[in-house]
């Protein structure tokens, strides 16, 4: 039986859920306004955040923050600069943001300390979440929810079409500058469940196994948190039975699930 | 109607480059539009008819020149004139997977109106609702935007550019994919707008259309106006047939 009393594994779980609700949701505006390039252009940001950190002997996880937040708000002037899409610029970014880590990397002091660090941040630890990081994500995912909900119509019709919101008098710019902002926190604060690796799956995973179902977008934005924070507690219960890395159940579970909502969707079926 | 002439549009001198080009798409255009009028706007392929509709609303950024709408500068207040133009972009096509409905999009037209946070209320539904019906799509409401015809498309389209209740109408080809029973409903439908005052400009290479309902014409040619004439004279151009074979096919 899974113990569930260790105090340790209660906050894992939650922790998972929270998580998996957040990428869940912000995943279903990456996967519309085209920005998956940001899950590993922004985690790699909070990778070299946090090798500065190290580095500078400051707190890896603020340092991370930090670093995303600043490349998630250049990224949109950027691509309207460059006329590109922000997703090209992300791209750009993501090895920009690799070398910036490994020349972090090598100006740290000690290597011992680097090696602990950046395993839980490139591979995640679930298992050593906090009670600090678990309020970290329920506050981001309050946040996160009430921005979205109180911006919706905005986002719903860029999402639609990006011209045609600006040509009702929307500030479109402004909007995706905002989710890219959001996402690179979230990507951020989901490197403790899965790491920078995986993250990837957590955000874009959810969202297409929800729009194999549904037709609308009001309501894949409800079911792909559901199925985020699902499958992330199923992955962690997997790992523990199984002793397996946590991440990589997660990305299992939440590759399989869409595997077969592929199989069982509506949308591939005639008459 | 209004009996006084008050100026709803007014573009002076303005030319427009896209991005990276060197060439204007349209040129030194001067065109002043009052309250109420109906403008047929011409020319051939390439003419620069869609680039003057998106330079009055502002989606384009001109090079040169000024253009009030409402009575305000477009480069300040663009946002705001922005919110109160109805505008049926060209070939507007969407993919068959599109997560929204029909009535998601119309509603859409009214977004920008609201303002920030505020939510569309049961009002605004039924009057997207109501507009759905106008053009007799009501019963396609809930379905998939995506998975409608050309033509049902188009008039979804048309659809949320008049829920806006905008005060400029802009139609880019908004015929294009219609029957021609279609054509003369939504026709109809903007002209009886255009007679409660609603200022409209449609570019459109749909000959009988303009005959039958044309009060001024603005031709257009290699990024200019080559002529604004009057109903009148506009009704002498086409008598000509031979012009409107050069100007259209
Ligand atoms: N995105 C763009 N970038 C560069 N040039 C463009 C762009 N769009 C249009 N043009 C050019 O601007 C000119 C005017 O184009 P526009 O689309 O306004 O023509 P139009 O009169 O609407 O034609 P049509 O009847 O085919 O719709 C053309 O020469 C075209 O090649
Ligand atoms: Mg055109």
């Amino acid at each position: 039986m899974i113990p569930l009393d260790f105090p340790i594994i209660q906050r894992a779980l939650i922790g998972s859920i929270l998580a998996g609700l957040l990428t869940g949701l912000v995943g279903v505006f990456i996967i519309r306004m085209k920005l998956t390039s940001s899950s590993f252009c922004l985690s790699h940001a909070a990778f070299a955040g946090a090798a500065l950190g190290i580095t500078l002997s400051l707190n890896p996880l603020s340092m991370a923050l930090i670093f995303s937040a600043i490349i998630a708000s250049i990224i949109g002037p950027v691509a309207d600069k460059a006329k590109l899409h922000a997703d090209i610029i992300m791209s750009i970014t993501f090895p920009l943001n690799m070398a910036l880590a490994f020349i972090f990397i090598t100006l740290a002091p000690s290597v011992s300390q680097l090696t602990g660090e950046f395993t839980t941040i490139l591979w995640g630890s679930v298992l050593s979440m906090d009670i600090n990081d678990i309020a970290i994500l329920a506050i981001i995912l309050l946040v996160t929810t009430i921005v979205f909900y109180l911006l919706w119509k905005e986002f719903f019709s860029i999402m639609f079409n990006k011209m045609m919101a600006e040509a009702d008098g929307i500030n479109t710019k402004f909007f995706v500058y905002l989710a890219i902002f959001i996402i690179g926190i979230v990507v951020t604060l989901s490197l403790k469940l899965v790491g920078g690796l995986l993250v990837f799956a957590l955000l874009v995973n959810p969202a297409s196994t929800a729009f194999q179902f549904l037709h609308e977008l009001k309501k894949i934005v409800i079911l792909s948190p559901l199925i985020g924070a699902a499958t992330c507690a199923a992955g962690l219960i997997l790992s523990l039975f199984l002793n397996w890395p946590v991440g990589a159940c997660i990305v299992m579970i939440s590759t399989l699930c869409f595997a077969i909502s592929v199989f069982l969707s509506p949308k591939r079926k005639r008459g | 109607m209004s009996i006084h002439k008050e100026v709803i549009l007014k573009i002076e001198n303005v030319s427009t480059v896209y991005e990276g080009e060197r060439k204007p798409a349209i040129k030194d255009i001067n065109l002043t539009v009052n309250v109420g009028e109906l403008i047929y706007i011409v020319g051939p392929n390439g003419a620069g008819k869609t680039t003057l509709l998106e330079t009055i609303n502002g989606l384009l950024p001109y090079i040169k020149g000024r253009v009030f709408v409402f009575g305000m500068d477009l480069q300040k207040n663009g946002r705001k004139i922005r919110s109160r133009i109805g505008y049926v972009p060209q070939d507007f096509m969407v993919e068959p997977d599109e997560p929204f409905t029909a009535l998601d999009v119309v509603l859409m037209g009214l977004y920008g109106k609201l303002g920030l946070i505020a939510k569309p209320t049961n009002n605004d539904v039924d009057k997207a609702y109501r507009v759905m019906k106008l053009l007799g799509i009501e019963d396609l409401a809930k379905r998939p935007i995506g998975k409608l015809s050309g033509g049902q498309q188009q008039k979804v389209m048309i659809a949320r550019a008049l829920a806006k209740e905008p005060e400029i109408l802009l139609l880019d080809e908004p015929f294009s994919n219609l029957d021609p029973k279609s054509r003369e409903m939504v026709i109809s439908i903007i002209k009886n707008l255009n007679d409660h005052g609603l200022t409209t400009l449609i570019v459109t290479h749909d000959i009988k259309s303009i005959i039958e309902n044309c009060r001024r014409i603005v031709i257009m040619m290699d990024g200019r106006i080559i002529a604004d004439a009057s109903m009148n004279e506009a009704k002498r151009i086409f008598e000509y047939s031979t012009f409107h074979t050069h100007v259209y096919l």
